[in-house]
């Protein structure tokens, strides 16, 4: 869709720009002008992750504060929907709740409109190019530093003199439209104009992904007289309900509280311009009363627009602040949190509390039951699914051609089917732990430890996807070879361990099994450290990717340790018919040393 | 009647020991019996794979029971010669 938009777009502009000179240094302006805002957010970003967030925690624990917080960051960074976006993201990752969130949109709608007075009362006055300039300069000096906040630095400074400098290009070019063509011939008066071109306004700034943009071409278009006063009023209006669009658009990737917080802008938004367009002459009046109090001459057009703008977004605030939490609640009802199936615990039974062996035993079972959960989890990592540990020979091949483009989603896996398991089991133990003698105390306390291995393996599996979906796809055979061994000796070592429970099962000497897997576990470690040291010395991959293999071959031996602990708890327990004999001929870590070091050598 | 009684439980007593012992020996052979069907059925496995990371698990597995048996062998020969004495 975007492509065929941009089929059509690019044409007509070339079509236009060889018409017209003026046309051609529009465009350039409102290009510059998004790059300014590009860079200026890009500026922004460089000072998230810490300060950002620490301000925002202090200034949004009330609405006003709230208020307050959006209204100063939209002045500062010039952009309603880039704050929009950010709150987004702060509220999806939790850092705020609803209430602060719309306090934030109230503020950043009043804020964004100091940008329409720069535009009105600075940029068409003065011949800002000249400020621009240093600001060019100094920005692209800061950009060059090697600091992450020199350079976010830089980046604003570099925004803003673009945008300054987007601005003069427009002015120009719209003064030299003025002798070609006059747009005022395609004024419309009346009800019908107010609605069209609040459409119009809707629509540029949906283009152009910024209410700033339409402003300021509909602040210059007016200043020059290129259309009426009156239309150029239900510009604004649609640039206002249009702006919402940029946050709709992030809430696609946010949470159910983000497309809350999108939704709540477009309400604020499309009702106040509802009831701006409802009074439009009441709106008109006003703000020619309030311009004549401000000493805004009658005929400055640019300025009373304006005010306009302002008194618009404050129309917002008004009608809309004091009813925040009635609109959380009803924004609540609309967009229902659609909650993922998830996994709950199948053997805990509080009922089961009077009984220590049964509580032990209850608990056991729940555990298995993470555990399974948990080998679900790693195997999808790898594209494979529990039936496809029967495939041997397959099992490598699977691997190696899982191709899928979007990778599992271990957070969702772990929300879905450990977290719920793992809490009550937590839950269980510690309400049992205390009023029970030592030896079921202790075993309890054995399965909390087993269930500890089981979520760690987890989080390791997170930590090694991560380069596993970067590198599989990468131009080097050697690393994707060795990312696809990681993967197959995980499996392969979960393999043994299915195989370890069903000779618990049979009696097939699973102590003394046990050892084996030990010593594979550190005879796999060291022949992979050999691999990519090899790899490295022959020049077959470089040492940055070297370091990634070496800290992922550790995650992958730290992933094969924690599930075999949990599983000699979760299995071995105690059910075997000769433990004592067994235990005499179980290896001492000297000798699974020995027998790694003998492997090594054959 | 009751004497007789009394002197069975009395050397069923004085057995226990020897009879632990005796158990102890049969569970080792057992074991050790296990170990060594188990190394011939991965030493057959191990001829029969083409695959590199799995040959070598099969290897460190035999080295491992190779040992066990090793330390088996040794305990039961202990166990004898202290039944001897």
């Amino acid at each position: 869709m975007h492509k065929v938009l941009l089929l059509i777009v690019i044409p007509l502009l070339s079509y236009g720009f060889w018409l017209s000179d003026a046309f051609k240094g529009i465009a350039a302006g409102v290009s510059i002008f998004l790059f300014g805002m590009l860079s200026l957010e890009q500026g922004f970003k460089a000072f998230t992750g810490g300060v950002l967030e620490r301000i925002l925690q202090k200034t949004t624990d009330t609405a006003w504060k709230s208020f307050g917080f959006g209204f100063v960051s939209a002045a500062l960074m010039q952009s309603s929907g880039l704050v929009s976006v950010i709150t987004i993201s702060f509220l999806s990752a939790g850092l705020l709740d609803l209430v602060a969130g719309i306090g934030i949109i109230f503020g950043s709608n009043l804020g964004t409109t100091t940008g329409a007075w720069l535009i009105a009362g600075l940029g068409l006055k003065v011949n800002i190019a000249t400020y621009a300039m240093p600001l060019l300069v100094f920005g692209v000096l800061c950009v060059f530093q090697s600091g992450k906040q020199l350079k976010g630095i830089g980046y604003i400074l570099t925004g803003l003199g673009f945008l300054l400098l987007g601005i003069h290009y427009m002015k120009e070019s719209f003064e030299a439209f003025e002798n070609t063509i006059n747009l005022a011939e395609y004024a419309m008066p009346g009800i019908k104009g107010l609605l069209v071109y609040t459409a119009v306004g809707i629509i540029a700034t949906i283009i152009m992904q910024s209410s700033h943009a339409t402003m300021l071409l509909t602040i210059t278009a007016v200043s020059v007289h290129q259309i009426t006063y009156d239309n150029a009023l239900a510009l604004v209006i649609g640039a206002n309900i249009g702006t919402t669009v940029t946050a709709i658009i992030a809430s696609f990737g946010a949470n159910i509280q983000g497309k809350r917080l999108a939704g709540s802008h477009l309400f604020i938004n499309l009702f106040t311009g509802i009831f701006v367009l409802l009074f439009i002459k009441q709106f008109g009046i006003a703000v020619d009363v309030i311009s004549a109090n401000l000493g805004i001459a009658v005929s400055d057009n640019a300025m009373k627009l304006a005010t306009f703008h302002s008194l618009f977004n404050l129309a917002g605030i008004i009608l809309f602040f004091p009813f925040i939490n009635r609109q959380v609640m009803l924004l609540e009802r609309i967009f229902i949190e659609k909650r993922p199936a998830i996994f709950k615990p199948k053997y805990l039974d509080s009922s089961a509390m009077d009984f220590p062996e049964t509580v032990v035993e209850s608990v056991r079972l729940e555990s298995i039951h993470l555990y399974e959960n948990a080998i679900h989890i790693i195997l999808r990592t790898f594209g494979l699914r529990k039936p496809d540990l029967q495939k041997n020979d397959l099992l490598k091949q699977l691997i190696e051609q899982h191709n899928h483009p979007i990778e599992y989603d271990i957070d969702a896996g772990y929300e879905k089917r450990i977290k719920g398991i793992y809490s009550a089991i937590i839950a269980f133990i510690s309400q049992a732990n205390f009023t029970w003698e030592m030896t079921q105390s202790s075993k309890l306390s054995w399965l909390r430890e087993a269930n500890k291995h089981t979520v760690e393996a987890i989080k390791d599996t997170k930590h090694l996807q991560k380069n596993w979906t970067r590198f599989r796809t990468s131009n080097n055979q050697a690393t994707i070879n060795e990312y696809n061994k990681i993967a197959y000796q995980i499996v392969l070592h979960i393999k043994q361990i299915e195989n370890f429970r069903r000779e618990i099962e049979s009696n097939e000497l699973p102590l003394l099994s046990l050892d084996a897997l030990k010593a594979t576990i550190r005879n796999d470690d060291m022949q992979m450290n050999r691999a990519i040291e090899t790899l490295i010395r022959e020049q077959k991959i470089t040492p940055e990717t070297g370091s990634s293999l070496i800290n992922d071959s550790s995650y992958m031996r730290s992933i094969k340790k924690n599930l075999l602990k949990a599983a000699e708890t979760l299995f071995l327990h105690g059910d075997t018919g000769t433990p004592g004999a067994e235990q005499q001929l179980t290896l001492n870590d000297t000798e699974i040393n020995d027998v790694v070091q003998t492997v090594d050598t054959q | 009647m009751k004497i007789e009684k009394l002197l069975h439980k009395l050397q069923a007593f004085f057995n226990t020991d020897r009879h632990k012992k005796r158990q102890h020996i049969e569970e080792l052979r057992k074991i050790l019996l296990k170990l060594k069907k188990k190394e011939r059925k991965i030493t057959l496995a191990l001829h029969q794979i083409d695959d590199d990371d799995l040959s070598k698990h099969y290897q460190t597995e035999l080295e491992v029971i190779r040992i066990q048996r090793k330390k088996g062998i040794e305990v039961l020969q202990q166990l004898k010669e202290r039944k001897k004495t």
